[in-house]
């Protein structure tokens, strides 16, 4: 049977990473892993492509914690996930890293029809992925589809660019990356989140792999992360007891001693 | 060293080369362009040492000349490859690197080299933060964004030309429609009033609109509002995947203030926002802010600009 692929991440929530106002160090103590939110479109995706034409929905994935995310994961309609845990060793990996991962872990799975990913994680948002496995793989790399329809063994997909909308055609095997308007991903039901906990999720070894280090090594070195410094002057212009009417005429007022009006 | 750029269009490629000229001074650069030999004469009279025009085909897409760069790459062995990070741009960044196994910095946003370290700066977390990174690759990619650098004045010495064609693909494109421009350019809008998920339905828009009337200002949103809700068309939706604007007054309304929607507006001279979320992070990245209810507070607001 033929594998569906889905590439997805498990990261931090950026909402809930704080800033340290003196260093302007990032601290992520508080920011728990989630699925990268555009990632459950490509999950979705992967899911249509599959209703469609029939095939093995398999979800891949390269990171720290990278096992936590399965359940998320295959609530979401996938069969199976493999994923291989960046661990401590791999957590500042780069695309090329992370590319050559999940590229080890799709040829793992025999015959592949295609290969989804979205435009981009919410944590690097490099938007590499995708491009990098096609060619690797030596597939077409098909990005920025924002509409997907798979006709007989053949896809008709719309990408969003630029200069207005490219529509193309072509068979698999083939990489796509799609935008989170490519589609509406549902809730998980009950039933599904439920489901989740007796599908496979298998862990492989990056030493597993079938590659040198030198193969997967990250290529970046990370200097630093730092936060720009936030000058703002955050004043409430309708503090308790003031009237909205004079905190607005007062905004006026500040605006034009600003020069902005 | 020697200094590829690969850019969509000759207007992007000519900013390119200009930033060649900062990043590695004296460096010759070779040009890849989109549009056909005559379009790119205008990146060859600026600065370029030898221009290759990639224009786009009817039937094939613009990364179909992957291979050919990657071929041409390999007897060249340029050390840094800078490539507009359009859409076609990142794609055609991210499959060089891979064919070269070259690393790729994607919308850098700074770029240093001291011997055989090169340095670079990227936001992440939805530009919450500056990444830096060093790296002693060879050959190193980076996908700049349009505007980063000004193009040079044209010149009397025009560089060669010479058109390449794209490698063979599975891929037929089938018909593109395009972009319809809308009248709106939020770039050049010294005022602009944004709206987010705060409002709670399409004709709660009317209060923003009668409020960027009072102001002589344009409409503005967050990306769910024009990408999944469509109350707005897309080209004005303000974030680092949509808009990235520099006006004098920016007041979001109903917006609760991510990074990946303010780093649209960081350059903006003063920022006004409204909202009913004492916790909403928008709050801290304002100059001035309105608590409460956008229904109470921006027909206030309008009567106190009309006021004026």
């Amino acid at each position: 049977m033929k594998n569906i692929v889905v590439c997805y991440k498990w990261l931090r929530d950026e909402a809930d990473i704080r800033v340290d106002e003196r260093t302007r160090e990032l601290d992520l103590e508080k920011a728990k892993y989630k699925l990268n939110e555009y990632d459950r479109n490509a999950i979705e995706a992967g899911v249509q492509i599959k209703n469609a034409t029939g095939g093995n929905l398999v979800g891949v994935t390269f990171g720290p914690n990278a096992g936590q995310s399965a359940k998320d994961a295959l609530s979401r309609g996938l069969d199976s996930v493999v994923y291989v845990d960046a661990g401590a060793a791999l957590a500042d990996a780069d695309s090329r890293t992370t590319a050559a991962v999940l590229v080890a872990l799709v040829r793992r799975l025999g015959e592949v029809e295609a290969v989804l990913c979205s435009e981009g994680s919410s944590d690097e948002y490099a938007q590499q992925t995708g491009a990098r496995l096609a060619a690797m793989l030596g597939f077409p790399s098909v990005s920025f589809v924002s509409s997907l329809a798979p006709e007989g063994g053949a896809y008709k997909l719309g990408r969003k660019l630029d200069d207005g909308v490219e529509h193309v055609e072509t068979a698999g095997p083939v990489v796509i990356s799609v935008t989170p308007d490519v589609n509406t991903p549902p809730i998980p039901s009950v039933k599904q989140i439920l489901g989740a906990k007796k599908k496979p999720a298998t862990e492989v070894k990056v030493g597993d792999l079938g590659l040198s280090e030198a193969e997967y090594a990250p290529q970046f070195v990370t200097v630093d992360v730092l936060a720009p410094v936030a000058e703002r002057k955050r004043l409430r212009m309708n503090p308790e007891g003031v009237s909205l009417a004079d905190a607005a005429a007062s905004l006026v007022k500040r605006l034009a001693a600003d020069g902005v009006l | 060293m020697n200094v590829w750029v690969v850019a969509e269009t000759p207007a992007l490629a000519a900013e390119l080369v200009s930033g060649a000229g900062l990043l590695a001074p004296s460096a010759p650069v070779t040009v890849f362009s989109g549009g056909d030999a005559e379009a790119v004469a205008f990146v060859a009279r600026r600065g370029a040492a030898k221009v290759f025009a990639m224009p786009l085909a009817d039937h094939a897409m613009w990364e179909d000349y992957v291979p050919v760069l990657a071929a041409l790459a390999r007897a060249d062995r340029p050390s840094l490859i800078l490539v507009g990070a359009t859409k076609r741009g990142k794609d055609v960044a991210a499959q060089l690197a891979a064919h070269l196994d070259a690393p790729c910095v994607s919308d850098c946003k700074g770029l240093s080299r001291e011997g055989e370290v090169a340095t670079v700066r990227r936001m992440v977390y939805g530009g919450l933060a500056m990444k830096t990174m060093t790296t002693r690759a060879a050959t190193l990619v980076a996908t700049v964004t349009a505007k980063t650098y000004d193009p040079l004045p044209a010149s009397e010495q025009a560089a060669p030309v010479e058109r390449l064609a794209p490698s063979p693909g599975k891929v037929r494109v089938v018909g593109r429609e395009g972009k319809v421009s809308g009248s709106v350019d939020l770039g050049e809008a010294a005022r602009v009033v944004s709206v987010g998920r705060g409002f709670a339905e399409q004709d709660e828009l009317g209060l923003a609109r009668d409020l960027a009337a009072a102001m002589g200002a344009e409409l503005a949103c967050s990306r769910p509002i024009a990408e999944f809700f469509k109350w707005l068309p897309e080209e004005v939706y303000v974030g680092i995947s949509g808009q990235v604007i520099r006006p004098q007054v920016y007041l979001a309304a109903g917006i609760s203030g991510q990074a990946q929607h303010m780093t649209g507006v960081r350059d903006a001279k003063v920022i006004v926002s409204v909202n009913k979320d004492e916790n909403a992070p928008i709050l801290a990245l304002s100059d001035y802010y309105f608590l409460g209810d956008l229904k109470e507070v921006l027909p206030a607001l309008a009567r106190a600009f009309r006021a004026q």
